[in-house]
């Protein structure tokens, strides 16, 4: 699925996922058909995605989640804003996040 | 893209389990959703006629199936085996199966497919399930319905199957064999493995009914194979036979046996998983529903259940030192149906010891070669 990640625009978690905390681990489920290659399949997000994830509130673009999250991390905005391109290309391809 | 954000990985390779493991985590849970059944069989350990009121008025709401599964999940649980009796046989079967999946559950379902419709199968293509898996009872109409005991249910049961089939949707197919259908039982392997290669298992040993009824237990003793009848159907299949030969090879040993031990439970009982009966009765395993070991979810939390419960019943001891000097140090437990739920079952003792599965239990070690002491 092409789709250019915006930074001016709003993404959310899907509806046909499902995401959970399991023992501090951010766990994505897939409930809909056509989320992965099997049923059998869950996936995970790594420290970065977890951080970016945790700020898709369907209100907030990339470009402030970026900006938040350089505050945060005292990280240099430009290296962040790749990250979430990054990161939401990834969901979007997936299925997992929706652009609002 | 400056690096990988997400993994994906194949449940059984996910790394959280070892985590979940040294936690003592709950990773998954199997729920009946009833204990009624459309089908008649005789060798069932639980099912009751489909129009049993009572029975219907002790289910669970969909409401209480939901907060139980809430508090599952906060627990850890990832997956869910939705079973019954026939869960299908609820109407509000949908209603249940979607609210688990949206929990974020991975949920399978155990049937007997005669009633899956194309509503069910439309749900399943949307909401696709880990796996439905169906018990066949025989290869043909003959055999099914003499075990069902219920006519026209081999055409239901094909017809659920292949509207299954036809939607792509993941079917695992299991057999019980037992006397009725022995005589077909290779045919009943070559059709399921026909539909589904990776995966078929049958299983001779059946155990007692969880309500004690006493003729219904009879007609279970019926069903049940002779050891020798076990002996030779495990040994003349071979993904069985290895299974046997490895677990002998691996657990056979004289050390495996707890010889100072008076604790009754050594399995893996509540430890990752457990089970609700259809009236809200937690179990720490489909086969364990003595009276001392299980807990009412209806009036009490899962968390008090996982946490403290379990463990009590983990605790128990037994002093008969009939069991301590057979049972508890026999080198071929491995080998044997023998467990306190089982036992409990079958004598109303946790200790009790059982000399059907005691000759089975012999009959396999002989047929594997196993010469060790046997009490």
């Amino acid at each position: 699925m092409e789709h250019e990640v915006s930074l001016d625009r709003v993404y959310s978690p899907s509806k046909d996922i499902v995401a959970r905390d399991v023992m501090g681990e951010l766990i994505i489920v897939p409930l809909a058909s056509g989320i992965g290659n099997t049923e059998d399949e869950i996936y995970t997000l790594n420290e970065t995605g977890r951080a970016i994830w945790d700020r898709l509130d369907g209100r907030t673009n990339l470009r402030e989640i970026a900006k938040s999250l350089a505050r945060e991390f005292d990280a240099p905005p430009g290296e962040i804003e790749l990250d979430i391109q990054g990161l939401i290309g990834e969901l979007f391809h997936r299925r997992m996040v929706i652009a609002v | 893209m400056t690096e990988d954000f997400t993994t994906q990985q194949e449940i059984q390779d996910f790394s959280l389990w070892d985590r979940m493991k040294e936690k003592r985590a709950c990773y998954s849970f199997t729920i009946e959703l009833t204990a009624r059944c459309n089908n008649n069989c005789a060798h069932c350990y639980i099912n009751l006629p489909a129009g049993d009121k009572e029975a219907k008025e002790r289910e669970l709401s969909v409401p209480q199936i939901m907060d139980i599964a809430d508090q599952a999940v906060r627990l850890g649980a990832l997956w869910c085996n939705i079973t019954g009796g026939e869960p299908l046989i609820r109407l509000d079967f949908p209603e249940v199966y979607l609210g688990l999946k949206k929990k974020g559950l991975l949920v399978s379902v155990m049937t007997n497919a005669t009633l899956i419709t194309r509503d069910h199968i439309d749900l399943f293509k949307k909401y696709p399930p880990r796996d439905i898996e169906i018990t066949v009872y025989g290869a043909t109409r003959e055999t099914y319905e003499t075990v069902s005991r219920r006519p026209g249910s081999y055409d239901a049961f094909m017809r659920g199957l292949n509207l299954l089939l036809d939607a792509g949707i993941k079917v695992r197919l299991k057999a019980m064999a037992i006397h009725s259908n022995l005589h077909e039982i290779q045919k009943i392997a070559e059709f399921s493995r026909a539909f589904t290669k990776d995966y078929y298992r049958f299983d001779p040993q059946l155990h007692l009914r969880m309500d004690h009824n006493p003729a219904r237990n009879e007609e279970i003793r019926r069903e049940r194979l002779t050891p020798e009848e076990i002996v030779r159907l495990e040994q003349s299949d071979g993904e069985r036979k290895n299974a046997l030969e490895k677990g002998c090879d691996t657990l056979i040993v004289p050390d495996f046996c707890k010889t100072g031990c008076n604790h009754l439970f050594h399995c893996g009982t509540g430890n990752g998983d457990f089970v609700v009966g259809p009236d809200g009765m937690f179990r720490l395993c489909m086969s364990l529903c003595h009276p001392d070991c299980v807990y009412d979810l209806k009036s009490g939390t899962l968390e008090d259940a996982w946490q403290h419960f379990i463990p009590k019943v983990r605790d128990m001891r037994t002093n008969n030192q009939e069991f301590l000097k057979t049972c508890r140090v026999c080198p071929i437990i491995n080998l044997c149906l023998w467990c306190p739920a089982h036992a409990d079952l079958e004598t109303g003792r946790l200790d009790g010891r059982v000399e059907y599965f005691c000759r089975v239990a012999h009959a396999r070690a002989k047929a594997l070669g196993y010469t060790g002491d046997q009490p």
